[in-house]
């Protein structure tokens, strides 16, 4: 592979790294597991990049290996200790900005989605993220009206977290 | 909970500017690193599977055993299986290569897990058939040693000792020891192989199947 091409791949992934943390963000508990499933993800979209023709957008081509490679792909690594759950920067509510209550509701939501199963949790990421229900569908491998009905399965599962 | 999810959204967008901030030399340096996914333990684990059978024969040991197997008066059928033995080795090789080939991450979630899982019984059966192999050269022995005359013959350090051992006597002890070891070796190899892939695609079959769920 050539220089150019490394080069434009770098520059691309480093102006989408969010979509990368964030998924890392959802499916790691750990400093050392955010960072190593980063790295995979880096290496799963650089192997499939000269595949990457440009017919879509890179950050959309971007969500399928990053989500694949965290339900599918990502073995967790033996190397590192577990180290004490870290609360991403994401999950972190800062005081100030919201209310108690909503401070305190948010903060629950959130625990709640990272109980969620892999496959859960990918429907609420991307919907976290703005896509419409095809976008879903076509992710997951699902039909849309499948990913409707799971999403409202998830909404209620979600909600008995919160309410138990 | 709808509203609920809704405020989670708006919270969830405006963390960006709060990520993590790799530089261009951090994720530069992440493309050389080596993958450590399943799909490439998949394929480091089946070429051990496809290779190490083989590596066996080099083994003066087991080389030796040819002549044994002369003796016995297996040796025509003990080649002829491992000509074919080879051949099927081959087919199982390049469909196993074919199937990898065609394993991408740019696949929806579903038809990659179902790539991978086709990927994988390529090996299974491969595996099957090389232990069921296996078990099928050591009933062949065990036929070659119970019909044999001379049995004595085909093993010459069995006189070696100051003490002769009896040719029926022989020949049971022979004929315990290898269906006791046929029947671990299985048992044995099938263990580890189920194991290994038991836990390598345990997250893989369990959101499979959670996908597969949906579809009914």
């Amino acid at each position: 592979m050539n220089k150019e091409l490394e080069h434009k791949f770098v520059t691309e992934l480093e102006n989408n790294q969010n979509i990368v943390h964030k998924v890392c963000t959802l499916y790691t508990n750990n400093r050392d597991a955010h960072k190593d499933l980063f790295q995979e993800i880096t290496i799963q979209l650089w192997k499939a990049y000269p595949k990457f023709r440009g017919e879509s957008k890179f950050s959309t081509w971007m969500y399928r290996v990053a989500l694949n490679t965290a339900i599918t792909l990502y073995r967790k690594s033996k190397r590192k200790i577990q180290t004490q759950d870290y609360e991403s920067v994401i999950f972190k509510i800062k005081a100030d900005e919201y209310d108690a209550t909503q401070e305190e509701q948010l903060k629950l939501m959130y625990k709640a989605v990272k109980q969620l199963g892999d496959i859960d949790k990918a429907l609420v990421f991307l919907y976290l993220e703005d896509k419409d229900y095809r976008e879903i569908s076509e992710t997951l491998g699902i039909s849309e009206v499948n990913a409707r009905v799971k999403m409202n399965r998830i909404k209620k599962k979600l909600r008995t977290i919160l309410n138990p | 909970m709808m509203d609920e999810l809704e405020l989670l959204k708006k919270d969830w967008q405006s963390k960006e500017e709060h990520l993590p901030k790799l530089s261009y030399h951090d994720i530069y340096q992440m493309l050389w690193k080596k993958s450590s996914s399943i799909v490439k333990w998949i394929l480091i684990i089946s070429i051990l599977e496809f290779t190490l059978p083989h590596l066996l024969y080099l083994f003066p040991g087991v080389s030796k055993s040819f002549e044994t197997y002369e003796k016995l008066g297996v040796k025509d059928i003990s080649t002829a299986i491992w000509i074919i033995s080879y051949l099927i080795s081959f087919y199982f090789i390049y469909q196993f290569y074919n199937r990898y080939k065609e394993i991408s991450t740019l696949d929806n979630a579903k038809k990659l897990m179902e790539k991978i899982i086709r990927t994988r019984k390529t090996v299974k059966h491969y595996v099957i058939y090389s232990l069921s192999m296996l078990f099928v050269t050591c009933i062949i022995i065990m036929i070659g040693i119970y019909l044999s005359d001379n049995l004595l013959d085909a093993f010459p350090s069995a006189n070696d000792g100051e003490q002769k051992i009896a040719p029926e006597e022989f020949k049971n002890i022979l004929l315990w020891t290898m269906g006791v070891f046929s029947i671990l070796m299985v048992a044995f190899m099938g263990g580890i192989y189920f194991l290994l892939y038991g836990l390598l695609l345990k997250k893989l079959n369990r959101n499979y199947k959670e996908l597969k769920r949906l579809e009914v």
